[in-house]
């Protein structure tokens, strides 16, 4: 019942899988990266590794690494594992980049069943399809939206199944601060199917 | 939302609960299939509260996402404006250039607001519980309570629902004149009106009757179902983020946790609905005293002259617009559960990423496999039971 | 003593006024068949309707402000009765341009007499009861397209005549029954199970899953409670040997001041039990909390009663409202005397037959009135049983307990000494009652009392005690 440092959690996950790298943020925050192949091995060995147990999920999400300034820049897209053990009261942090053109990652859903719902979302919202989930639909938009909203490459529709999103003379005000990003869709053909 | 059947058996039922709800739970949309008596599946569908606030992190100011963290949960907006800011704070505190010190006097109010809040949200979980079984009454006298709770709150800054009070790096107004007056008034005069709340519904044979042995969560599946707050603690997860985790004073003013322990007695399992639903109440009675502790050890406002900003606020307008470039992850105990946000930045004055981890979403993905088996009857129960708001839920 | 006998025809001084109306309607001494008919609805239905139809009707206000009273707020009390003032002058005032029947209906509403009655009005929310009931009145009947016509649309008929009907034997004073009949307890629940045929009805007419479910569900609730009502009913019979409630009513009859001690709920503890297991039978014949799953099913439909909009679930209110009276009276007629006062009963015999009629009306209304707030009072305190709950506490509970209760009263009557004979009551012919004596009655009350309280700690013993948590909670402990 005692609390590992992240360092020695790092070092532990290193010896059992070489190819896990434990890296920091720019901030500081420590974080193991995987390869997609590798993950679901790695997550159940720091599930049932007696000394990691790392039996629950605080958080499975992601972000968009498209234009975050960063050498090299990626367009990658990062999910987040951030696992705490209730056994021995430490955590860490696991990310594993999905690349954009083939974004599929194994679920952690076997190991957390908490991950169900975390994996829907980051399916709904972002585009990573998780493999063997059993029910991967999306979860907060309507199940024939297009398009995953967080994405930074995301275009607002100019409207959802021909009822507009914008009265006549409106604009999206609150646009991404990030230049070179198009905001809005352009308005569908109109031409009945 | 398509259904899949799996037996095409005429005896099974299909029944759409909600997303209109004479119930307080929102717009949350329940597809059932059930023979009449006993519900075989049970499937929750989302989304109709989805107001895209994650994605609204990414497009306006650090500072200006408070008033959005407040309808994340509008029930608890202080604890949500309240895990916001002490995460944004910690990103800051990441760097030494761009450190930020809360003034005593602001941590002391944000904790005696976030508790306040958690006894205004507590009410409204347990009345909403006993109203869905049936008792109308309890979640009336709960009302007229947070009534109260909602008259300090619009002395104290204006609203009554959603506050916008929590700032980066303190609070945005000081306590009024007479506020520690009204605040200890008003516990007051609440410890006496809880005890008759109890006698009217807690140990009422009925209630317990309809909410013991029902939908039991045991110890290993809250923990791996991801189960916070009440919920987890209901079935006998002794963790609480204030007493384990401390931020601002809760260090200072340790935290009594309550835990499930089959409080209904013969028919009671540690983890059923009588469980979680005591274990709110019991922490309401925490709440109470921790307000009270929080207003024997608050400081005196500062003289003007010496803190130009006023004790309840550190200046952040210079450094929130160069954070530093990274990430954080922190996470505060809500009142319906931990609140964890994941912030990612790239040193701009906007958020790359603003991730809002909320314990009804963990909560919601456990329904379907708690409620098989359930009787029709139960359903709205355990939903109460969970404390799920809707806006937690979908953000 | 014998109150003053009167003629031994049925229903004494009213029979008489039927007649004479008859007789002048038709002109001839000898009636048809219409006049009569036309004189019993006059003289005998009218008033009976004229008294429960507007109890039932305003039960829909006190229920709100009952409600509103027990939750801590006021319940509604802002519309006024100007509404339909304003209607009833410009009928009346047709003749007169607008702006001068608004000024009358001004000036009048300032009267000092009109304006204090319009405020208390207004507090009390009878104005809400009259735009409730417009609103009511004016919606769309709607019949779903699935429902089975002929039986969606009669249902509420026949859930009204369940519950108006039984009220035919109940004697609202010693000269007013409008059934005269030997099998009046008989007859009173058999009619109240036409409401049991208006509940499957409207839950297959309606054509809708949802009320399907509800109304069998109903169904299951109201006959498996019959048994308890039925069970209850049969111990007053058995003490009082007759199916009739006019006699049974009569034969709770006390001389002296302390008449209450007539009654049949004071004469057993076995009839006092019985007379609360016919209270909390009927609660659930009326499907009230917290016996009311069919029709608040997950609060998310009204079971039974989903389909039903406008006048037609009107219907169904009134005839809920209606068969709380009817159990009210039903326990006031079998447990607590009926009609009669419980502080002296030989003054009102005395009185005048209309006058008597009155007195012993307003007696029985009241404690109609007082069992149909103690319903509410409960409604809105307790929570709600599950289905299988409510059947295991009919089952389990009441059907045994209704039996042991029966069994006490007959070995309480085989073991009664001696008869006195009964007192004459007014054209009831004098009946033998069971005399225990002293030592009986000490015996009869104290034995099933020693039983229970034993029955109650080793239900506690075997229960287990409180939670501390919970004896804290409720501020009794550390």
């Amino acid at each position: 019942m005692s609390a590992l440092t992240a360092e020695v959690i790092g070092q532990r996950t290193r010896a059992a899988f070489p190819q896990v790298q434990p890296l920091a943020t720019e901030n500081g925050r420590p974080f193991l990266q995987v390869a997609p192949g590798d993950l679901q091995q790695v997550l159940r060995f720091l599930c049932s590794e007696r000394d990691l147990r790392f039996d629950t999920l605080m958080d499975l999400t992601g972000y968009d690494l498209l234009k975050y300034p960063m050498v090299p820049p990626s367009d990658a897209i990062v999910v987040v594992y951030l696992l705490w053990s209730h056994v021995h009261r430490h955590k860490t942090t696991v990310k594993v980049l999905a690349p954009r053109a083939d974004c599929r990652v194994p679920t952690a859903s076997s190991i957390w069943p908490a991950a169900l719902y975390f994996e829907r979302e980051v399916w709904d919202l972002l585009g990573v399809h998780f493999e063997g989930h059993p029910s991967q639909k999306r979860i907060m938009s309507p199940d024939d939206w297009t398009g995953h909203p967080l994405r930074k490459d995301y275009l607002y529709p100019v409207d959802y199944h021909g009822v507009p999103h914008l009265r006549d003379g409106q604009h999206f005000e609150h646009v991404p601060a990030r230049p070179g990003i198009p905001a809005v869709a352009p308005a569908p053909k109109k031409s009945t199917p | 939302m398509t259904i899949e059947a799996t037996t095409p058996s005429g005896e099974r039922m299909t029944l759409n609960m909600g997303p209109h709800h004479p119930a307080t739970h929102g717009v949350l949309r329940i597809v059932v299939e059930t023979d009449g008596e006993v519900v075989e599946t049970c499937t929750p569908d989302h989304g109709y509260l989805h107001r895209s606030i994650e994605k609204i992190g990414e497009c306006v100011e650090w500072p200006l996402f408070v008033p959005y963290t407040d309808r994340v949960d509008y029930v608890c907006a202080m604890n949500a404006n309240l895990a916001y800011c002490i995460a944004a704070e910690q990103l800051l505190n990441t760097s030494p250039t761009t450190a930020v010190t809360v003034p005593q006097r602001a941590e002391c109010i944000r904790v005696l607001v976030a508790e306040l809040n958690r006894i205004s949200s507590h009410l409204i979980a347990v009345g909403a519980m006993a109203m869905d079984v049936g008792a109308y009454t309890p979640f009336l006298h709960g009302i007229a309570q947070r009534e109260h709770v909602n008259d300090i709150f619009e002395r104290l800054c204006g609203q009554r629902l959603t506050y916008n009070y929590v700032t980066i790096g303190g609070v945005a107004f000081d306590l009024y004149e007479n506020a520690a007056e009204q605040i200890t008034a008003f516990l007051d005069a609440f410890e006496p009106e809880m005890v008759r709340f109890n006698k009217l519904i807690t140990t009422n044979t009925i209630f317990r009757d309809r909410c013991a042995g029902v939908a039991v969560v045991s110890r290993d599946e809250a923990i791996a179902w991801g189960l916070v707050g009440p919920n987890l603690r209901g079935s006998g997860v002794d963790f609480d983020l204030r007493r384990d985790e401390p931020y601002g004073i809760y260090g200072k003013l340790g935290v009594r946790v309550p835990v499930g322990q089959a409080f209904a007695g013969r028919h009671g399992v540690v983890g059923d609905c009588y469980d979680r639903y005591l274990v709110r109440l019991l922490e309401i009675q925490e709440s109470v005293r921790l307000c009270r502790e929080v207003l024997k050890i608050l400081p005196p406002p500062a003289a003007k002259a010496a803190d130009p900003v006023g004790g309840w606020q550190a200046d952040v307008t210079k450094v929130i617009k160069r954070p530093p470039k990274g990430e954080v992850h922190c996470r505060t105990e809500a009142p319906r559960g931990e609140m964890g946000y994941f912030l990612v930045s790239d040193g701009t004055k906007v958020p790359w990423r603003v991730r809002v981890r909320t314990g009804s979403f963990s909560a919601a993905g456990i329904f379907h496999k708690v409620m098989r088996g359930a009787f029709l009857a139960d359903v709205v129960a355990i939903i109460g039971s969970f404390d799920v708001v809707v806006p937690e839920i979908d953000r | 003593m014998t109150p003053a006998s009167q003629q031994a025809t049925s229903g004494a001084g009213l029979g008489h006024a039927v007649d004479a109306l008859a007789a002048w309607l038709s002109g001839t001494p000898e009636p048809g068949w219409f006049a009569t008919l036309v004189a019993i609805l006059v003289v005998w239905i009218a008033p009976m309707l004229a008294v429960v139809f507007p109890i039932a009707a305003l039960g829909q206000i006190a229920e709100r402000k009952i409600a509103a009273a027990i939750q801590r707020r006021h319940g509604p009390n802002s519309v006024g009765l100007e509404g339909p003032l304003r209607l009833l002058f410009r009928a009346l005032l047709f003749f007169l341009p607008r702006a001068a029947q608004d000024k009358a209906l001004a000036r009048f509403c300032a009267l000092p007499v009109v304006r204090p009655v319009l405020h208390m009005a207004r507090r009390l929310g009878l104005g809400q009861l009259v735009a409730d009931g417009v609103k009511m009145l004016g919606k769309e009947d709607i019949v779903p397209a699935g429902a089975d016509g002929l039986v969606f649309r009669l249902a509420p008929y026949l859930a009204l005549i369940g519950s108006f009907l039984p009220f035919c034997v109940v004697p609202f004073s010693h000269h007013v029954v409008m059934l005269e009949t030997p099998v009046g307890a008989l007859f009173a629940i058999a009619a109240a199970g036409i409401t049991v045929m208006a509940l499957k009805m409207a839950g297959w007419g309606s054509g809708n899953k949802w009320s399907l479910l509800g109304g069998m569900r109903a169904v299951a609730q109201l006959v498996s409670y019959e048994i308890p009502v039925g069970l209850a009913v049969a111990g007053v019979v058995l003490w009082s040997g007759t199916l009739d409630l006019h006699a049974i009513a009569g034969q709770q009859y006390h001389p002296g001041f302390f008449s209450l001690l007539g009654w049949n709920a004071l004469q057993s503890p076995f009839l006092l039990l019985l007379g609360a297991i016919l209270f909390f039978a009927g609660l659930a014949e009326c499907q009230r909390t917290p016996f009311d799953m069919a029709e608040a099913e997950s609060e998310l439909v009204s079971g039974f009663n989903t389909e039903y909009s406008g006048l037609r679930w009107g219907m169904f209110a009134m005839a809920e409202y209606t068969e709380m009276l009817l159990i009210g009276a039903l326990v006031a007629t079998l447990f607590l005397g009926g009609y009669q006062s419980p502080i002296g009963e030989e003054w009102i015999m005395a009185l005048p037959v209309v006058l008597e009629t009155l007195v012993h009306g307003a007696i029985l209304v009241a404690k109609m009135l007082a069992t149909f707030l103690f319903m509410m009072w409960i409604r809105w305190t307790l929570p709600r049983l599950r289905v299988d709950q409510v059947m295991r506490l009919c089952w389990l509970q009441l059907v045994p307990l209704c039996l042991l209760a029966l069994f006490g009263i007959a070995l309480t009557m085989l073991a009664a000494g001696g008869t006195t004979p009964g007192v004459a009551y007014g054209r009831l012919p004098a009946r033998p009652r069971p005399d225990l004596g002293v030592l009986g009655h000490l015996v009869a009350w104290g034995v099933p009392l020693l039983l229970g309280v034993l029955i109650v700690r080793a239900a506690r013993r075997k229960h287990g005690q409180m939670h501390p948590a919970l004896r804290q909670l409720t501020g009794g402990g550390a």
